[in-house]
């Protein structure tokens, strides 16, 4: 109890960490919901992967000396611009080989997926200064976050949930049924663009601040318990994201009372809701 | 050009990539007829019927739509292709059919949620509009789906077969309110279907595709016995 009423203080020494949490446990799987509809949750397990290449990349240049911006903090910005970059070409290259519909999704899934997890591998590797940092991201540590990237943070995923909110009709009307779009004057390739440009900025954002697996865990687990307990989109949407909140808040928790590294304990709690929810609803359907 | 026709194709040919299906498509559709696109699976009809809904441009030639009003098409696809993952109540899928004119950030105006309510009305489904859509028959999702092309305050409506897949009894019920449907709103009804015996006697003209040729005519001509006899076994070009 001493612990939470420490970690709601307004001088608790951890705050900045346990707002960029809640923002990702509430935003994050609001996209979520368009991987688990879209049938694409295998692409989000890829993309966070190859944000994190973009990121070790980022780190191995700035290593061997190339700094693009003149600024104190160069190194996280190089790896937010090369989380970006990464993520936003994968996203796009995949979107336009499943629009000419060239082999199999799986296939070209799995390959991006190889390749970045090899390619972060190899980019730690050749960058013995980055390691620590890097590796702290993998395991998803999340501790020091500056103000100002807090801000910013809050900026970006507050614009996004948004966009997200205002833009819900036309996102969900090309992702259901998108001859029906066009039969309405929808602009198709537009929405999904924007949509998957949302994708790829909040991955980017988030990768940064929890690491891969945390976002993949953010991204499709409160989808997947929500639609599960849920009937109509909206309450699946307000379902996903309380989800997620609340597992960032109760991971948090529980990270810092038994000195746990905060997202695998995200991911834990997230779980053990799914887990609750799912025997729940066979309890109530076994009642009947 | 005729100002009743509120659908015409001159010289169209359609087809997917640049490959060309069917060629030299030229047809018109009047005002408050009810027509069937008929053929064999794979023969072309959902590629015509796409191209005619503006999904799929045309390869060649050129569609007028129009008859002194803006054409908006209702539109009801195949059932089967609307992936169950979504959890839609019946409600939020008819609501769809307004998404046209709700411009973003703007909160779904009363007006739209009355008007729905008298589409799922029209359909005979207003007391299954809080079911889940995944949840509903065969049937009443098609009915949900004509409810929904309704909401968009159509003058035309395409069907794509929907009377597939669906019992005898629904079949049954869905042509009716297809019918009801054309006498009390005045639409402008194209429907699809690959089965010549769901053809209904009364309708206005049917398109009939087969062995790449686009024949068109009443009810009458294209379904006497002799005509269908010729059509369906005649050698392939």
């Amino acid at each position: 109890m001493e612990q939470l009423l420490e970690m709601l203080s307004p001088h608790f020494l951890l705050r900045n960490a346990l707002y960029a949490g809640l923002i990702v446990g509430f935003v994050c799987p609001q996209v979520g919901i368009f991987f688990v509809l879209r049938r694409m949750i295998l692409l989000g397990i890829a993309l966070p992967q190859v944000s994190n290449a973009g990121i070790t990349f980022a780190f191995l240049l700035c290593t061997v000396g190339w700094h693009f911006f003149p600024h104190i903090e160069s190194e996280k910005a190089m790896a937010l611009t090369g989380s970006v970059v990464f993520t936003l070409i994968a996203i796009f290259a995949l979107a336009i080989l499943e629009r000419k519909r060239k082999g199999f999704t799986e296939n070209r899934i799995g390959f991006t997926y190889a390749l970045a997890g090899a390619a972060s591998i190899l980019f730690v590797s050749w960058n013995p200064y980055g390691q620590t940092e890097v590796l702290s991201l993998l395991r998803g540590e999340i501790v020091s976050i500056p103000d100002i990237y807090l801000w910013s943070m809050f900026a970006i995923y507050g614009t996004i949930f948004i966009c997200l909110v205002g833009f819900h009709r036309n996102f969900v009307l090309v992702s259901y049924d998108t001859d029906m779009a066009i039969t309405l004057g929808k602009r198709v390739n537009l929405w999904d663009i924007l949509l998957y440009l949302i994708i790829g900025i909040v991955i980017s954002f988030g990768v940064m601040t929890v690491g891969p697996l945390v976002i993949f865990g953010f991204l499709l687990i409160p989808a997947i318990t929500a639609r599960m307990v849920t009937r109509g989109i909206l309450p699946f949407c307000i379902v996903s994201s309380a989800i997620g909140a609340a597992a960032s808040f109760i991971g948090f928790y529980i990270s810092y009372r038994f000195d746990l590294p905060t997202g695998p304990t995200d991911i834990a709690i997230l779980c053990i809701i799914l887990v609750l929810l799912y025997l729940g609803k066979i309890l109530i359907r076994l009642k009947r | 050009m005729n100002t009743d026709n509120c659908i015409t194709l001159e010289n169209v040919a359609i087809g997917y990539n640049g490959k060309v299906l069917l060629k030299d498509i030229n047809l018109s559709i009047k005002a408050g007829e009810f027509i069937v696109l008929f053929g064999p699976n794979g023969s072309g009809k959902t590629t015509l019927f796409k191209t005619i809904l503006r999904i799929i441009p045309p390869i060649q030639g050129a569609i007028i739509y129009g008859d002194g009003q803006p054409t908006r098409f209702g539109y009801v696809p195949q059932r089967q292709y609307l992936d169950e993952i979504y959890p839609f109540m019946a409600e939020e899928v008819v609501l769809m059919g307004t998404f046209g004119q709700v411009r973003p950030f703007c909160p779904t105006p009363k007006t739209n949620r009355v008007w729905i309510e008298q589409c799922l009305k029209d359909v005979g489904m207003l007391d299954m509009r809080k079911k889940l859509f995944s949840e509903l028959s065969g049937g009443q999702k098609q009915r949900i789906l004509i409810a929904r092309a309704l909401a968009t305050r159509p003058n035309i409506l395409l069907l794509d077969e929907p009377i597939t897949g669906v019992d005898i009894l629904a079949q049954k019920m869905i042509m009716e309110l297809i019918s009801q449907l054309h006498k009390k709103h005045h639409l402008t009804i194209m429907m699809v279907t690959h089965e010549i015996y769901n053809i209904p006697k009364w309708i206005d003209k049917i398109i009939w595709i087969q062995d790449n040729k686009v024949l068109i005519g009443t009810t009458v001509e294209m379904l006497s016995p002799l005509k269908t006899d010729e059509t369906l076994h005649r050698e392939p070009v």
